[in-house]
């Protein structure tokens, strides 16, 4: 609630409702003046046509006495003759402030108007002037208050004769000829036809503010709901903000937890690796056949976890920012026998065609030697893996030459094979960490969804490109794009799921 | 509520509330057409092509107390559409009583429950207590096949202390017994806030015969609780 009007003390008021927040006044719970409900421009200009047809003098008031029309018709030449004696401008000046700001009511020299029998004149009044002269003035009442007043005249009423001696009393030397001709320019009438124009008035000015109130109205409120609308936007962004700051802050905490998780379960796997080890070269006694098999298992095992874990160190590593790439000269060809060579057991095993076409000329780059490989081994091992037995996978490495996705100089390293494929939908996720398209309890490959993921970032890092094309049943196709020279290294390479980029500058 | 000492002039604000389509329009429209035009200003309304009302329909109604001061009572209606929750909200600012306009249908049920949890989560959003704003439901559309039974009304009304009435808002019925029932909550409410019969001399009989003196009440209930006093419940 609230109260007004109390020399500014606080009303009785029991209101002890929290307020969200302090919101200004709805413009519906405003009381209406009538400049808010009419176009004010508009409305003088029809306020003098209608004074111009009828020949009469019109003005409107706001319920402050402001002046919102103001149109003189005929009564110049006699008002401001009889203005020019002391007497008549002292009176005539009395009688503007009793039409414009005294009471609406049969009082102070106001009596009700002559209307025809059963007319409504709704609080009408007749005023009239010491010079004979008339004036209507009725409230412009609206929703039970008065928003303002429309005065009528002055018109000469049609039964006035000779001027009345209240005039000739107070301005003595008054040239009764001259006032009678100036007189004769006012409209003469009797006072019910303006009574008739003023309620005929007074309906048009009803259907004006009804229309203005409408429009006035519905545009605030249209305003102040689209306010509400940008308020509850906002309040949204702002619990949408802090929950990604949640999450962001959650991931990280996963990420740290597997970073040690992984250090500490790879630090007992190391000794169990090692002592397999020793166990099956016989470093303490001979074993049979069986049990060099058995320890054989562990350390195979042992190693595929090793493995496991090791990749989750590194895109852990990568997530929290933490790796550095270190860059020397490296021999392609070299480094790709390498892998080759490592992967060799395991398609031997499943009985894969494994092709590698080396170009003619030795490719010579800088690079992480450690990192590039491990691109190479994961990218190759996948491909096995993925490959049904009997299938084939190629390895080919192009020569140095220009690069229009890279837009400079370097090389690609392409491996192909005849698998199982990826779902053209899911193509641009398996680069994802921990993402696999065969995401059921049961699948049939193993792995932790890590590889390409590391195979990303490690490119990236190189100011490369990963790109793969796989048709499901047929094969897959990774092109790995490497420039001759990366660029300068940053401190760290950003993690696979990469932020959104800064916004630019601000331009001015 | 706003009460002018100043002016003498108290402003009491009723908002029809509920579902799309449950018949707020037709109430002022019925209220409307009951008052004598000096008692009443224009019913104002902004509907779109298809009859529906777009931001808000606003029915003011007044009369003069035998203490002087001017009682202005402003019904208005909110846009029952879903996407037009914010202006729901704005007219909902600072009500002194709420009529929730529920369809009877069984069917309506489900559409009933969501609107009057949309306006406690309004009011709440205003910083309006909801448990200081009384509110009093209308059944509309009480002649419809499917309409639950009185058995069932009575159900919903023993659930809370929100009072219950029952209407067929196109033909009049049950409008002017609901608007009893809101203005003479809001008048007590208004009382316990601000005094009125104690601050301004204006008693809870008073406030409801001066606004019913000049509607039309044949056939409705509210000649006889204005006579005994009573209260719909």
């Amino acid at each position: 609630m609230s109260e007004g009007g109390d020399s500014g003390r606080p009303g009785p008021s029991g209101d002890h409702t929290p307020r969200l927040e302090q919101r200004p006044l709805s413009v519906l719970e405003r009381r209406l003046t009538l400049a808010d409900m009419l176009d004010t421009s508009t409305f003088a200009e029809l306020v003098k046509s209608f004074a111009e047809l009828y020949k009469l003098g019109v003005k409107v008031f706001d319920e402050k006495g402001n002046r919102l029309a103001d149109i003189k018709s005929g009564n110049g030449d006699f008002c401001g003759y009889v203005f020019s004696f002391p007497e008549g401008k002292r009176c005539c000046t009395q009688t503007v402030a009793r039409v414009k700001d005294g009471p609406l009511a049969t009082t102070q020299n106001a009596r009700a108007p002559a209307a025809p029998q059963g007319t409504k004149v709704h609080g009408m009044i007749a005023v009239p002037c010491f010079t004979g002269l008339r004036y209507l003035v009725l409230p412009i009442l609206w929703e039970g208050d008065v928003l303002g007043r429309v005065v009528f005249g002055p018109f000469v009423p049609e039964d006035l004769g000779e001027l009345p001696s209240s005039l000739t009393d107070l301005t003595p030397g008054i040239d009764l000829a001259q006032a009678q001709s100036y007189l004769a320019k006012i409209r003469r009438a009797p006072e019910s036809t303006i009574v008739k124009v003023l309620l005929h008035f007074a309906q048009l000015l009803e259907t004006l503010v009804a229309a203005g109130q409408k429009t006035f109205l519905t545009s605030q409120v249209h305003i102040e709901a689209t306010l509400e609308n940008n308020r509850e936007l906002e309040t949204q962004n702002k619990r949408l903000e802090l929950m990604n700051v949640q999450l962001k802050d959650m991931d990280r905490l996963k990420s740290s937890f597997l970073a040690t998780v992984s250090h500490e379960l790879r630090t007992p796997l190391t000794s169990i690796i090692g002592y397999s080890e020793m166990l099956s070269e016989g470093l303490v006694g001979t074993l049979n056949q069986e049990q060099t098999d058995y320890v054989r298992t562990i350390m195979e095992k042992g190693d595929t976890l090793l493995k496991l874990i090791s990749s989750i160190l590194d895109v852990t590593q990568i997530e929290a920012g933490k790796v550095r790439l270190t860059f020397e000269p490296v021999n392609v060809g070299d480094l790709v026998s390498t892998a080759v060579s490592s992967i060799k057991p395991q398609a031997q095993k499943k009985g894969l065609t494994l092709d590698l076409r080396l170009p003619g000329r030795a490719v010579e780059v800088r690079a992480d030697r450690e990192k590039l490989r491990q691109v190479m081994v994961n990218l190759l091992s996948n491909a096995v893996k993925f490959t049904p037995k009997g299938g084939w996978v190629q390895v080919l490495v192009t020569e140095v030459k220009f690069q229009p996705e890279l837009d400079g100089e370097g090389w690609q390293f392409v491996v192909q094979d005849s698998g199982v494929g990826v779902p053209t939908d899911q193509l641009d996720k398996i680069f994802q960490s921990f993402y696999q398209v065969d995401n059921s309890s049961t699948r049939e490959f193993g792995g932790a969804g890590l590889g390409l993921a590391i195979v990303k970032s490690y490119v990236e890092g190189h100011g490369g490109k990963v790109r793969v094309q796989s048709e499901l049943g047929q094969g897959s196709r990774f092109e790995v794009m490497l420039p001759v020279s990366p660029p300068p290294p940053r401190s760290v390479i950003a993690p696979p799921l990469s932020e959104p980029p800064p916004p630019p500058p601000d331009r001015f | 509520m706003q009460l002018n000492h100043a002016q003498r002039e108290l402003t009491v604000k009723v908002v029809y509330y509920g579902p799309g389509l449950s018949g707020k329009t037709t109430n002022l429209q019925m209220i409307h057409a009951r008052t004598g035009s000096e008692g009443r200003g224009k019913l104002l309304t902004v509907e779109t092509h298809d009859d529906r009302t777009l931001f808000f329909d606003l029915l003011p109604v007044f009369f003069h107390t035998k203490g002087g001061y001017t009682v202005k009572v402003k019904l208005f209606t909110v846009p029952g559409q879903v996407i037009h929750n914010a202006t729901r909200r704005v007219v909902l600012q600072n009500a002194d009583a709420v009529a929730f306009i529920a369809d009877s249908r069984r069917s309506a049920g489900q559409e009933n429950n969501q609107y009057w949890a949309n306006l406690q989560d309004n009011m709440r959003e205003n910083g309006l207590n909801a448990a200081q704003v009384p509110i009093v439901i209308q059944f509309n559309k009480r002649d419809l096949p499917d309409s639950k039974t009185d058995a069932e009304l009575q159900e919903t009304r023993a659930r809370g202390k929100e009072p219950v009435v029952g209407a067929v808002a196109i033909r009049g019925e049950g409008v002017l017994e609901t608007l009893y029932a809101v203005l003479q909550l809001a008048y007590r409410k208004m009382d316990e806030q601000a005094g009125l019969s104690r601050n301004i001399g204006l008693t809870e009989a008073e406030f409801l015969k001066l606004i019913f003196a000049r509607m039309d009440l044949s056939g409705t209930q509210v000649g006889d609780w204005l006579a005994n006093g009573e209260a719909p419940r």
